[in-house]
């Protein structure tokens, strides 16, 4: 009884390993490994630096849009300037105190005026 | 009969005319003043109390550098900043580091505008300036010095004090007004009051192949890009008259014509332009 259930025993593990050997021989494992689609391999390159240009890009788009945003804050303070020294100097000219006695002449010139 | 004295002060020719039978000895006093007061507000001269108050950011001043700060530092405020002293490191900037006779015709170089609007408090006889700003007194000195000379000339007679474009008079002569020519075609003839012609037909350089002038616009820290070359405006002295005139410049055509000041108005394109009645 005992050898019957050894002798089994020992048929299933020879199957078992036979079986094993099988699949590993099936396998090939000694034959190259079969070339990717070189088609693949150039798109995920292409996908990899489309990727990395397109970071650079972004950064360089936030850069101008960042000094293009900073030029536009700074004209529109100096436009605001601007306006607001014409209105000052506008307020003066109304407001000027005694007007000065001057009219155009038709004499010789005792001094001629120029840039200081 | 009217005498006449003409030197160099203050980077340009000064004229002194005087009705009086004599006034050499005034007239000498008046040529003394004028170096007097170049030694006080010249940024030239490296022991003047200006360069000092630059290089220091404060001074304890003489009664006539407080007076002329503080009437520079009210015209800013009267005029939103148009007329503003403190665009000395801009002028600097602009190539204006020397006096104009020293300066090259043309340097690779163009600096970064600098900063102009910077704090000025006078308090007493004491300036103080805000780090990073100059005071630059140029033409509002030399309307501060005609005025400080007419006065004195007065004494003598009816008199004018040109100093290099900024007209002081005192008194009315004989032949019933001071007349002063705009140009070959326009003569204008005052009483009382003061003429300033501010522009850019005159001290001009180069930097970098640009033409660049002395008329510096606070708000760019460059020397502005106005539609006028020259502006001739007579107020009620040379002070008022030097800070409108600069004021009006830098304004362009259009608010400067609507202005009622006696003014005249030369813009690049060679129009003449005349406000304040001047027209009529």
């Amino acid at each position: 009884m005992t050898d019957h259930v050894g002798r089994l025993y020992a048929l299933v593990a020879g199957v078992v390993v036979f079986l094993v050997a099988w699949a590993v021989v099936a396998a090939h494992p000694w034959s190259p490994r079969p070339a990717q689609d070189p088609r693949l391999v150039a798109l995920a390159a292409r996908q990899h630096r489309l990727q990395r240009e397109s970071v650079l890009v972004k950064r360089l788009v936030d850069r101008r849009w960042t000094s293009y945003r900073r030029a536009l804050a700074a004209r529109n303070a100096a436009a605001a300037k601007i306006t607001a020294r014409n209105s000052a100097l506008a307020a003066m000219a109304t407001a000027a105190p005694v007007q000065p006695t001057v009219r155009v002449v038709n004499l010789p010139p005792l001094v001629v005026t120029r840039t200081s | 009969m009217i005498e006449r004295r003409s030197f160099r002060s203050m980077g340009t020719t000064v004229e002194l005319l005087v009705e009086a039978g004599d006034a050499e000895s005034q007239l000498d006093a008046c040529e003394a003043e004028f170096e007097r007061l170049e030694q006080v507000m010249s940024r030239f001269r490296p022991d003047s109390e200006l360069s000092q108050l630059n290089r220091d950011g404060w001074i304890d001043a003489s009664a006539d550098l407080a007076g002329v700060v503080e009437l520079a530092i009210a015209a800013r405020e009267r005029t939103g900043g148009a007329f503003d002293p403190t665009v000395h490191h801009a002028l600097e900037a602009a190539g204006y580091d020397r006096t104009f006779t020293e300066l090259p015709d043309d340097t690779a170089d163009d600096a970064v505008p600098a900063a102009c609007g910077g704090r000025v408090v006078v308090d007493g006889r004491r300036i103080e300036i805000e780090d990073g700003f100059g005071i630059d007194l140029g033409g509002i000195g030399k309307g501060f010095a005609a005025e400080r000379v007419a006065e004195r000339l007065a004494l003598a007679g009816p008199c004018l004090v040109d100093a290099g474009g900024d007209i002081a008079v005192r008194g009315i002569p004989e032949g019933g007004a001071w007349t002063i020519a705009v140009d070959d075609e326009l003569t204008l003839g005052i009483v009382a009051g003061g003429v300033a012609t501010s522009g850019r037909d005159r001290r001009v350089w180069r930097r970098a192949g640009k033409a660049r002038h002395h008329l510096i616009d606070p708000v760019t820290g460059r020397p502005s890009e106005t539609d006028l070359v020259r502006v001739t405006v007579v107020a009620t002295d040379a002070i008022e008259a030097e800070v409108l005139a600069k004021s009006l410049f830098l304004a362009g055509s259009a608010t400067a014509s609507a202005a009622d000041v006696p003014a005249v108005l030369v813009t690049e394109d060679g129009r003449r332009l005349t406000t304040g009645g001047l027209g009529s």
